[in-house]
């Protein structure tokens, strides 16, 4: 116990006096997630709080028209804009603004829209009632001519935009077709029973007789959080500055291995497995305290930012199992390195560009679930991707030791494993 | 007793073309002072490291006061021997003070017993004004005096230096040297080696000079000078046996 004791505190000596190493490990994190969690906010609002304005050119002047308009408006997500400078809008400025990017979207109801589905609902209460025996002729209009609503995307838009919007302007007209119908067969059975006026009407057709209603995977008693700028950034980045406590690892095993130290140590009796553990320990506990000063970042530095405050979840022990989780797998990759590379440039440029590269496939830039199938197949095997995905399940899913314990399990596993195998290849360097 | 015995030591690491050690043997007795000599490559470093149970032999024995150097007894020999590396084994952003007493607590010494005999250590080195300083403030001598103390915290009876004196002025030189006859005194054995052959005749009561991971000879220095009508002193005895061609 006293190799360990004077290990963590011979660690401590050293970090507290390497000024850079302290930089890297506590100011450059903070730096990087904020900087991401600025950066990345506009993209995360893209189709949740961000306003949309779109140019409007009702040629209609009809129920369809106003249909559309209320219904963009009422989520508050567009802002209907029909007119520039003073000056209505035409099909032919809206095309053009929305072609040079001025604006994403432009939406042109045709004119005679609105008497369209008129003829249309008519033209299917008059077939109904003939098939009952009434005689009825509600007016039609001849022909069958076909109008379409346009719609105009700005060529740089994301496909997943496009298609949500054009959900949504479907879902208007069909709407406004319903509603035209179910009016008209209301009023001609009103026709037919006398007794029965506007005011004392007891049989109102409803569209929806089955609705749909969002509601919170959790219990009543949790947190109800949505992935956010920061509930993303922050964790991700903090699991990626976990990370980087590789670097100086390795540099302070490859300096003892140089400088004789490691040697010195290996020839005072003992096991020097309790001198590695003294180590491992004290990093371990600077991942984990890093860790938790990000997520004090993410909790009062980001809504001095105009940020969202970060949640943590309701499971602070579930959550000290994964930073511990992450720091052990971060920790025994910087033996590792420090053990395989023999000089401290080599384990610098491979630690951090494998950094990189696992942060990068693991998910940390970008969430996993928009790379392509492949690649989500391949960033599943990186480290960093378990302990985001174990973070996230508690964070935004409310999660617990159940939910994390597999992600905390590969993390340990793998950090026993690298430690097998720096061991095994410091065992070799004996022969 | 002998102190230490080496017998037909082999020794190729993996991937070299030639051996390194090509059945070395020679014997020292316990108490004495001496000198393991031999050009660049002989193999000096190997013979160290596999007599202090760093690196494994392919073939041979070692054995340490007729303890065999193997796994069961590396750990009682560990607690005999203390080692002088020919780098500074020390932490250069520690003070001597915590870089001697994170060694000392690792030989599980602690408290105020580790601290005395650290503060003695460092007086008799003259380091006890530097005591708090950081190692790399020190100069090259001062360093070399830390390293030396770093090696004898658990008052080993065999101390093993690979060339403490290399790189340190004429005064720094004269206190490791006098130091090292006064610990011998003490009763304990020093195995050394050094390319500073002069050192080694005035120090050594018995050398060893190797080429090619093999003895060429053995004997008292005085003895060996004598023995060759040509040569004047020790430097003259190693260039007649290992000869005047350069090594890589």
């Amino acid at each position: 116990m006293l190799r360990l004791l004077a290990t963590i505190r011979k660690e401590w000596q050293l970090l507290v006096r390497d000024k850079t190493g302290l930089t890297l490990l506590f100011v450059m994190p903070v730096v990087l997630i904020t900087v991401m969690a600025l950066i990345q906010d506009a993209p995360f609002k893209d189709y949740q709080e961000v306003k949309f304005d779109i140019l409007t050119v009702d040629n209609d002047h009809g129920r369809l028209g106003r249909s559309i308009r209320e219904g963009l408006e009422v989520g508050g997500q567009f802002r209907i804009i029909d007119s520039l400078d003073g000056q209505p809008l035409t099909t032919e400025k809206a095309r053009q603004l929305v072609n040079d990017g001025t604006y994403k979207i432009s939406i042109i109801i045709p004119s005679g829209a609105t008497g369209s589905i008129v003829s249309n609902a008519n033209r299917i209460v008059n077939d109904i009632s003939h098939r009952m025996g009434m005689t009825l002729a509600l007016p039609v209009k001849k022909g069958s001519d076909s109008l379409n609503v346009v719609v105009y995307f700005d060529p740089a838009a994301k496909k997943a935009f496009k298609g949500a919007i054009h959900q949504a302007i479907d879902n208007f007209l069909t709407q406004v077709e319903t509603d035209m119908l179910l009016g008209r067969i209301r009023q001609e059975l009103r026709s037919k029973d006398t007794t029965v006026t506007a005011a004392s009407d007891t049989l109102p057709i409803k569209l929806q007789a089955v609705g749909l209603k969002e509601e919170s995977t959790g219990t009543g008693q949790q947190i109800d959080v949505i992935s956010n700028s920061v509930q993303h950034n922050v964790p991700a980045w903090s699991i990626f500055a976990m990370f980087f406590i590789v670097i100086p690892i390795a540099g302070n095993m490859i300096r003892e291995r140089e400088d004789g130290s490691l040697l010195r140590m290996k020839l005072i009796p003992g096991s020097y497995l309790e001198i590695l553990a003294g180590k491992m320990l004290f990093f371990v506990g600077i991942c984990v305290v890093q860790f938790y000063c990000m997520m004090l970042v993410g909790i009062y530095i980001m809504p001095l930012l105009d940020l969202p405050r970060l949640v943590m979840g309701r499971d602070a022990g579930a959550t000290l199992l994964v930073a511990s989780a992450i720091g052990l797998a971060a920790t025994s990759y910087g033996i590792l390195i420090g053990t395989l590379f023999k000089t401290p440039n080599q384990a610098l440029n491979f630690g951090a560009i494998s950094i990189v590269i696992l942060s990068a496939i693991g998910g940390i830039w970008i969430p996993l679930e928009i790379m392509p199938m492949k690649m989500q197949v391949v960033g599943r095997l990186s480290p960093l991707s378990w302990g985001l995905d174990a973070i996230n399940d508690i964070y935004l899913r409310n999660g617990n030791i159940a939910y994390v314990w597999k992600n905390v399990l590969r993390l340990m596993l793998t950090g026993l494993t690298m430690l097998a195998i720096a061991g095994y290849v410091e065992k070799r360097r004996m022969n | 007793m002998a102190g230490i015995v080496v017998k037909d030591l082999y020794k190729t690491y993996k991937g070299a073309e030639e051996p390194t050690l090509k059945g070395l043997s020679f014997s020292f007795r316990e108490g004495s002072i001496a000198g393991l000599l031999g050009p660049n490559g002989a193999g000096k470093t190997t013979t160290i490291s596999i007599i202090c149970g760093l690196v494994r032999a392919n073939d041979g024995q070692v054995l340490i006061n007729d303890m065999p150097q193997d796994a069961a007894h590396r750990e009682r020999i560990k607690k005999l021997i203390g080692v002088v590396p020919q780098r500074i084994a020390l932490y250069p952003q520690l003070s001597a003070v915590e870089n001697l007493t994170y060694f000392g607590n690792l030989y599980g010494f602690k408290g105020k017993a580790l601290l005395q005999r650290i503060m003695e250590l460092l007086e008799v080195f003259g380091l006890e004004k530097s005591a708090h300083k950081e190692i790399y403030k020190y100069s090259g001598g001062m360093k070399r005096r830390a390293n030396i103390i770093a090696a004898i915290l658990h008052n080993p009876s065999l101390l093993v230096l690979d060339e403490p004196t290399a790189g340190v002025d004429v005064q720094s030189r004269g206190m490791i040297l006098q130091f090292l006859r006064d610990y011998n005194r003490q009763g304990n054995s020093i195995l050394y080696t050094s390319h500073l052959l002069e050192e080694a005749q005035s120090l050594c009561e018995e050398v060893v000079i190797m080429d090619e991971g093999q003895m060429i000879v053995q004997g008292n220095p005085k003895e060996l000078i004598q023995s060759q009508p040509t040569c004047d002193n020790l430097e003259d005895v190693f260039l007649h046996y290992t000869g005047h061609a350069l090594r890589d």
